[in-house]
Parts: structure tokens; C-alpha cells; sequence
């Protein structure tokens, strides 16, 4: 089961997160296309209905994870050195943790 | 005809450069090989592999225009002017055309590309059924040419760690092989961040293969094994 993290178990997530962020993606497109708001406040009332900010908050986890095994993929890649390699895995996980909290903020805190 | 050829001889030359060719086609030049072997019979010195030179042994794998296939089943007169002849991508150069193939056969034999079967053998042979060959059909057929690992953009960051298409159709030819007991231990040991994962589906090795065979597709396949397996 260790290795198994290594090697399926990202590349499943990459797809089942690529999955869920099409549906999310069709399902907004759908909404705005049959029964557009009809004003910023309406919008923002569909936005903050439970269903759908939860919704919102499970694509912006997708977003996250998928960027993470990606960007993971390609500096196994290119960056050989492992102190470099490191680094560079740090600071990227840092900053998609950043723009985690900066999500949650968002979605629970902001208001119109 | 017009062929431009990648010489390097190391014991000759600093750096490598591109030698060329003008050869007049006869109506017995079929093959690029043919051709080639008449360049050679003009100068010697050039450095080619070959050997059955009917598309079963493999030996003259190159890269030609570009595109990894084997001189002895590419028609010549298909092929645009100048011909340009390089050795496979990737690959350390020997002399030539000729190229340093070991590691291409490391990863080869670190799937274990042989029966794994401790069970006593019965007094004939270990039999399958027609449903069960015909599982390995577009597996055996594999020659190790090297034309797909050579042009998989994925072998070439990681030769050392990444098993290549070559090595992976060989290991899902013996991870469907009914007669074989080892399926779990070749699962798990493909399932890892490099040996099997760091395929991108790029899918050259399909588009390049002269024998017409999917690594790709057998990837995919070992992938969804190992996913039946986890769940």
C-alpha cells in the first residue's frame, strides 16, 4: 500500500478530480445558459445556497489536488537534483495551501 | 536519391556531422536498407546494425526523416528527399547508426520478462485455452526494435527509472499470461512513481511502432488492473 500512494493513487486522483471538475464546469455553464441571475444579488444568493457552495468548495479542492499531482509529474521530470527538487515541492505546496485558505476565506467570509 | 547520414566515430571524430549521399535507385531497391547496404559497398566506413532484414530481427531500428522504423521495412521510394538517417533518439551513440543499447535491455529484464510458476509442471506442458493465447495477441509479437522507448519523450528525462513502452508491453504480456503466478508481485512492482507512472500517454511508441503494436494501449491496461486491484 505504501508505493501504491506513489504511483496509482495520484494519477486515479488526477483523473477523478478531472472528472468531477468537468461536471462542475457543465453544470454552471448549464445553469447561466437556461436560468441566468437576473441580478448580482440574485447570483449571489445561488452562491451562497448550501448545494451550491459546497459544490464550488469540492471543485476548488479538485483544482488544488489536480494542480498538485500535475506540477508534482513535471518537476519529478526535469528537476534532478533532490535539494532543488525539494524546494521546489515545498514552496509549490505552500503556495496551492495559500490559495486553499484564501478559498475558504472566500467562500466563507465574503459577502456581496 | 539524396540521403543525408549522421556519422560520428569517437575514435575519430570531436563531434558528430551529417554525411551526405547522392545514389542513383535501381529497380532492385526496394527497402531503405537495400539502399543503405549500397551506400556501405560505396564507403565502408559507415556503421549499420541489421541482420534478417525482413522486419523480424530488429537490428535496424534508426530514425529516418524524423520517425523511428526499421531501414529493412521502409519503402524508399516513399520517403522524401534528402533522406535523413540518424541513430535512435536518446540512445548513446557507438559509431553511426550503430547505438549503445543496455539500457534498453536493463529495463527489459527488470519486468522479469519470463513464466513465473513454482507449481509442479505437469507431465506435458502447461496448457491454456484459444480464449486465453489469444489474451497475448498483440503482445508477443513485440521484436524490441527499441523504435517506441527511443521516441517516448518520457524515456528520455528518465531512462534509468521509467521501465519505457518496449518493457512495459513485455510486462503486460506476462501479467495477462494465464499460465503465469506472478501477477500481484509484477503489479506492485510497476506500481510506482517512476517505473510505470511517469508514462504521460504521449503515445509516440503506438504511432512508431513498425510492427504495428499499442504499448499505449497496454499501459492503460496494466493501470486498470492495478485499479481493479486497489479497490
Amino acid at each position: 500500500m505504501k508505493r501504491a500512494i506513489a504511483g496509482l493513487h495520484p494519477w486515479l486522483l488526477q483523473r477523478v478530480t478531472a472528472v468531477y471538475m468537468l461536471l462542475f464546469i457543465v453544470f454552471l455553464l448549464a445553469h447561466f445558459l437556461l436560468d441566468p441571475p437576473q441580478s448580482y444579488l440574485a447570483w449571489h444568493a445561488w452562491m451562497r445556497g448550501p448545494v451550491v457552495s459546497i459544490a464550488t468548495f469540492v471543485f476548488c479542492v479538485a483544482l488544488l489536488t489536480h494542480m498538485w499531482v500535475g506540477v508534482r509529474d513535471v518537476i519529478l521530470d526535469y528537476v534532478k537534483p533532490l535539494a532543488i527538487r525539494v524546494a521546489a515541492l515545498t514552496l509549490f505546496g505552500l503556495g496551492l495551501i495559500g490559495l486553499g485558505a484564501w478559498v475558504i476565506h472566500i467562500l466563507l467570509f465574503a459577502h456581496g | 536519391m539524396k540521403f543525408s547520414i549522421f556519422r560520428f566515430d569517437p575514435d575519430k571524430d570531436k563531434k558528430p556531422y551529417m554525411q551526405d549521399y547522392d545514389i542513383e535507385l535501381l529497380p532492385t531497391d526496394r527497402m531503405l536498407l537495400d539502399v543503405i547496404l549500397r551506400i556501405k559497398m560505396q564507403d565502408d566506413s559507415l556503421s549499420i546494425r541489421k541482420s534478417c532484414r525482413e522486419g523480424v530481427c530488429g537490428s535496424d531500428a534508426m530514425n529516418i526523416n524524423g520517425r523511428n522504423g526499421l531501414a529493412c521495412i521502409t519503402r524508399v521510394r516513399d520517403l522524401k528527399e534528402p533522406v535523413i538517417l540518424r541513430p535512435l533518439p536518446s540512445f548513446p551513440v557507438i559509431r553511426d547508426l550503430v547505438v549503445d543499447m543496455t539500457q534498453f535491455f536493463k529495463q527489459y529484464h527488470s519486468i522479469k520478462p519470463y513464466l513465473i510458476n513454482d507449481e509442479p509442471p505437469p507431465e506435458k506442458e502447461r496448457l491454456q485455452s484459444p480464449e486465453e493465447r489469444d489474451k497475448l495477441n498483440g503482445l508477443y509479437e513485440c521484436i524490441l526494435c527499441a523504435c517506441c522507448t527511443s521516441q517516448c519523450p518520457s524515456s528520455w528525462w528518465n531512462p534509468d527509472k521509467f521501465v519505457g513502452p518496449a518493457g512495459l508491453l513485455q510486462a503486460e504480456r506476462f501479467i495477462v499470461d494465464s499460465r503465469d503466478r506472478a501477477t500481484q508481485d509484477r503489479l506492485d512492482d510497476l506500481n510506482d512513481v517512476y517505473r510505470l507512472f511517469r508514462c504521460r500517454t504521449i503515445m509516440n511508441c503506438t504511432e512508431v511502432c513498425p510492427k504495428g503494436l499499442a504499448p499505449s494501449r497496454a499501459i492503460e491496461k496494466i493501470r486498470l488492473m492495478m485499479v481493479k486491484d486497489s479497490i
